[in-house]
């Protein structure tokens, strides 16, 4: 395996385990929002979304020669989650780990992954948006890459 | 093109991109070479034609430059718009600066730069309602988003993360223009 494969694999694998995150993530989000509701429905949806995703990257990693990182059984949450409140802000703040995953597969010279990369992080960056209601200049990117 | 750029110390990336690194800040390293290079050019006279990806960088900060007087212009138009509009419109407006800024600090702009009064007034909906103005607005920043994506392939790969993540920001001003204004009635 060259060194470009391995670089492909390793973020790959890096943002199954965000996928995977995320998944486990909405089941919690989903439970602390109102039953019928339209968060609810919209948490439904992204979950689908993430699972989808998931499924993709596992699907690359193996075609790729690599094995994929197994999911966790339970994640620990970054704040506790107590109300429907805190849901939003949950899925808002999984968003921003998926996005910033996402975009380590950007930095690959391969087209394709290159692409499903920025796809991603666009959609990431949409869902934020969706559960936060606010906007930011730059999804995924951390300070430290940004010049002054 | 090799033999016109000299080896200098230490650069990243080999000898692949020394026309590249020559106006692109690919590091904080190349900075020095960079500079060197820029005045070398200059008293040669003539320079050679930039790189693909500094045009593509040029291109993107012009479209930023008009995305921004979109935003001024827009902001003059709805001036009877709910305060909650005016100042959605505004927040995106300080997203494209921080998007011009940070696009415009990859390039090393020679002193001589042709673009911002070359550049034309954007076209928008004149005196349009404000669901008008914002629908404008809406469809320039998906285009955009759009844009900056097929741009990618080939690009540096701090460049492209940067395009990527702009691309995502300015998709996410759609919904939320839009819920700007179902917000406001």
């Amino acid at each position: 395996m060259t060194a470009g494969q391995a670089a492909a694999i390793t973020a790959l694998q890096e943002a199954l385990a965000a996928e995977q995150a995320a998944c486990y993530g909405y089941g919690v989000v989903g439970a602390y929002l109102p039953a019928g509701s339209a968060e609810q429905a919209t948490a439904v949806t992204d979950w689908v979304a993430h699972m989808r995703a998931r499924d993709q990257l596992t699907a690359l990693i193996s075609g790729r020669g690599g094995q994929p990182v197994a999911a966790a059984v339970a994640y620990q949450l970054p704040f506790p989650v107590t109300s429907g409140g805190t849901a939003q802000l949950l899925a808002a703040t999984m968003e921003d780990a998926v996005a910033r995953a996402y975009l380590t597969l950007v930095a690959l010279p391969e087209t394709g992954l290159r692409s499903l990369g920025a796809q991603q992080v666009r959609a990431a960056a949409l869902r934020a948006e969706s559960w936060r209601g606010t906007t930011e200049a730059f999804p995924g990117l951390p300070a430290s890459s940004l010049r002054s | 093109m090799t033999d016109e750029t000299p080896a200098r110390e230490a650069g990243p990336g080999g000898a692949a991109g020394a026309s590249r690194r020559a106006l692109l800040v690919a590091a904080g390293a190349a900075l020095p070479a960079l500079l060197t290079g820029c005045k070398g050019v200059q008293a040669l006279g003539t320079p050679p034609p930039p790189p693909r990806d500094i045009r593509i960088l040029r291109v993107a900060i012009t479209a930023e430059r008009l995305m921004l007087a979109r935003y001024t212009t827009a902001i003059t138009q709805l001036t009877a718009a709910p305060a909650s509009v005016l100042a959605a419109v505004r927040a995106v407006q300080a997203e494209h600066a921080a998007h011009l800024s940070q696009l415009r600090s990859r390039l090393i702009e020679s002193a001589v730069s042709p673009a911002p009064s070359a550049s034309r007034p954007p076209v928008v909906a004149q005196g349009g309602s404000v669901a008008s103005v914002l629908a404008a607005l809406a469809q320039a920043e998906q285009a955009a988003s759009d844009r900056l994506l097929g741009e990618l392939p080939g690009l540096p790969p701090a460049l492209a993360q940067l395009f990527a993540s702009v691309a995502a920001s300015e998709a996410t001003h759609v919904p939320f223009l839009t819920q700007a204004e179902a917000a406001a009635g």
